[in-house]
């Protein structure tokens, strides 16, 4: 099985676990925790994926940093996943759950690119607007780019809004293109 | 030079601006994981249906074949030097399709419907997709109408009918194409006034290159324009310079074309050329998709890949027009092993196969079709009686003296029963053979079969027996003319038609051998 399948399963059934227990919202932070604590350490990662340390000194390990930090379900999830040798997938069932947890409670994450920084009204308007329309909860970040010389680009998971100024005249060209032809 | 005055220009910029509007544009899109040898693996695309186009930087088109959990793969019908990992790829929402239309007639055209013969864009307003359903049993009927090859060995003993799909296999050299050529450039008489009052319809054809050399194309189209066949013909090409995703669409795009002939009523017929260079490149595919090889490599679709493409050839039923599209693949076995995986699987889908083989073709008998071991399936339901009539006992002829031929060395030992059945069986060869790009009407082959099978060529000396044939198709033309119309109008062959031909063979013979 890919490593995405197994971590996709493990983060479900904690998922469903979390919300059968009415706990979804501290069990998500913990989840964070975990998931920014081991982006931040690449040599934590490297020491849950290596083969040579044992599982208990690893076990050791993911008690000591965060036994004190998060609920016991978290710890016991945790534990679970050392027993089943699957600790190396740590990483990726953190981000699929977080993921499946956006799922869950309707947000989606928006990544809007703009050639010049908006302000508080505007992200207000802009966020009541995509709310609206895609009838679910966004959460917004930004990016900059100057090359689209004006107007936004907003990414809701794979769907582009394009609403820049180099695409419009990306479309203007290739409508130029093709009415050229006719004119012949 | 006439000047250009600048309010002019402005003019056309306002018009070309007019009707552009400025709104948010939506679409999907995806990132480039990976990409190398045409194949790319593409992360994001999450609502992407199979088969449908999708497009790359730099103008690359591509086609979505896998669909997997966490990626997408692609094959890409342009150069994958093009497009670079992290690259966007954009959804067009429309499975590969391809322009078709009357427009296409006289064209080259590449597998996307693209015209790459240099005379301009092509008009055509209607487009459909690459990959169609085959139609279901109700939709169709039995396949009646004949379609006229002009060798007489095929018309004769393995009649095509339309709607019918009938596999061309040989070695290499052993004039496979020429076969395919020849039926394309007969169908020129389907296009004139008189097929029109008899009641035949238009044929129109396509013919699709795969894998092949360029020059190789280009001779066949210098030669479909040297016979005028081009008029009522298009040909794709995907030649053995494309990348393998081309030449592995090249015969959906031209059953796709030949569908909106015979959805619209009218008959059309495909050569696909050749299958076995499509499989192979659909093996490339496949492998470079990580897709599990299995006998001799290709996967485990590669039948499908066949029937389906196949499965498109029909008949239409009255209701929907009446409409038909003939199909000829070609294969090409390796020293004449037809047990190879793709031989065995185009023999069993298709309707019935000819034969070509090298010894026959270095032998001299050309076109070198064994008549023994070809057959076809169902189109003697299509045959014409006048020929349904002489063929019977031609076929009966041959096979007779195919079984006595080891004794011919034999010469006058043999008794004289056997002697008459080898040079009746030889003569009959002789009448079979047939240059390249010289199609024969089906009434005289009714005639040459006629004279054959009913031993009026036996006092004339084998080696003068083409010379013969030629003489007498003229003899009749000018002192029996009666006889073709007869044979074109009723189909059949009347006493009255049989008396003439004999009367003209035996006044023939009579001052052939004087001459001669």
């Amino acid at each position: 099985m890919s490593e995405y399948k197994v971590s996709r399963r493990y983060a479900t059934s904690l998922l469903e676990s979390a919300i059968e227990k009415n706990m979804l919202d501290s069990i998500a932070l913990d989840i964070e925790l975990v998931a920014s604590t081991l982006e931040a350490n690449r040599q934590l990662i490297l020491a849950l994926s290596n083969p040579i340390i044992r599982p208990n000194v690893k076990l050791k390990v993911l008690e000591a940093i965060f036994k004190s930090r998060v609920n016991a379900d978290t710890m016991n999830f945790i534990r679970f996943l050392v027993e089943k040798n699957r600790e190396e997938l740590l990483n990726n069932i953190s981000r699929i759950f977080l993921e499946l947890r956006d799922e869950h409670l309707g947000i989606v994450n928006v990544e809007v690119t703009s050639a010049a920084e908006f302000n508080i009204d505007q992200i207000e308007e802009l966020k009541n607007k995509l709310e609206k329309f895609l009838n679910k909860k966004v959460r917004l970040s930004f990016k900059f780019n100057n090359e689209i010389i004006g107007g936004f680009i907003a990414k809701v998971d794979d769907t582009v809004f394009d609403a820049s100024l180099i695409h419009q005249l990306e479309l203007l060209k290739t409508q130029f293109l093709i009415g050229g032809a006719s004119l012949n | 030079m006439a000047e250009v005055r600048p309010d002019e220009i402005s003019a056309i910029l306002r018009k070309q601006l007019s009707g552009f509007e400025s709104e948010v544009d939506i679409y999907d899109v995806g990132t480039v994981l990976q990409v190398g040898d045409g194949i790319a693996r593409v992360y994001g695309l999450s609502k992407v249906m199979a088969g449908e186009l999708v497009e790359f930087p730099n103008n690359v088109f591509g086609m979505v074949l896998n669909l997997e959990e966490d990626s997408v793969g692609c094959v890409l019908f342009g150069e994958s030097a093009l497009v670079k990992e992290g690259d966007t790829v954009k959804r067009t929402k429309r499975v590969a399709s391809m322009p078709v239309g009357e427009k296409m007639l006289g064209r080259v055209i590449n597998p996307l419907g693209l015209p790459i013969d240099g005379k301009g864009p092509i008009n055509t307003s209607q487009y459909l997709p690459i990959e169609r359903k085959a139609l279901g049993v109700i939709q169709r009927q039995p396949v009646k109408e004949p379609i006229q090859t002009g060798i007489i060995a095929i018309d004769a003993m393995i009649p095509i009918g339309r709607g019918q799909r009938e596999l061309i296999i040989g070695d290499r050299q052993t004039g496979k194409t020429a076969v395919a050529i020849d039926t394309i450039i007969n169908q020129k008489y389907t296009h004139n006034e008189e097929a029109k009052k008899l009641g035949v319809q238009p044929v129109y054809c396509i013919y699709v290159a795969i894998g092949q050399k360029s020059s190789t194309i280009a001779q066949v189209v210098a030669k479909l324009h040297e016979f005028g066949a081009m008029d009522y013909t298009t040909v794709i090409s995907a030649s053995a310079s494309e990348p393998a995703p081309l030449q592995f669409i090249a015969p959906y795009s031209g059953a796709t074309l030949g569908e909106f002939f015979r959805d619209s009523g009218k008959h059309a017929l495909i050569i696909y050329d050749d299958l076995s260079k499509q499989a192979a490149a659909y093996r490339e595919l496949s492998l470079l998709l990580r897709r599990p090889p299995g006998r001799e490599a290709y996967p485990g679709d590669v039948f499908y890949l066949h029937s389906r493409l196949l499965e498109r050839a029909s008949k239409l039923s009255e209701d929907l027009g009446g409409g038909s599209l003939t199909a000829l693949p070609i294969i090409e076995t390796q020293q004449g092993d037809v047990s190879a995986y793709i031989p065995t699987n185009v023999i069993s889908i298709t309707d019935g196969q000819i034969y070509l083989e090298s010894n026959l073709f270095n032998g001299g008998v050309r076109p070198a079709i064994n008549v023994g071991i070809s057959v076809s399936r169902v189109g003697g339901n299509a045959q014409i009686k006048a020929m349904k009539k002489v063929a019977g006992s031609l076929r009966t002829d041959l096979a007779q003296y195919r079984e006595l031929e080891a004794f011919s060395k034999f010469g006058s030992d043999l008794d004289k029963i056997t002697q008459r059945t080898l040079s009746r069986g030889a003569r009959l060869v002789e009448l079979l053979k047939q240059g390249q790009y010289t199609p024969v009407p089906v009434e005289k082959q009714v005639v040459s079969i006629f004279l054959g099978t009913n031993g009026l060529l036996d006092e004339i000396p084998l080696s003068k027996i083409k010379h013969f044939e030629k003489e007498i198709f003229d003899y009749i033309e000018v002192n029996y003319g009666g006889v073709y119309e007869a044979i074109r109008k009723e189909k059949l062959l009347s006493d009255e038609t049989i008396s003439s031909i004999k009367k003209a063979a035996q006044e023939l013979i009579a001052s052939f051998k004087v001459r001669t």
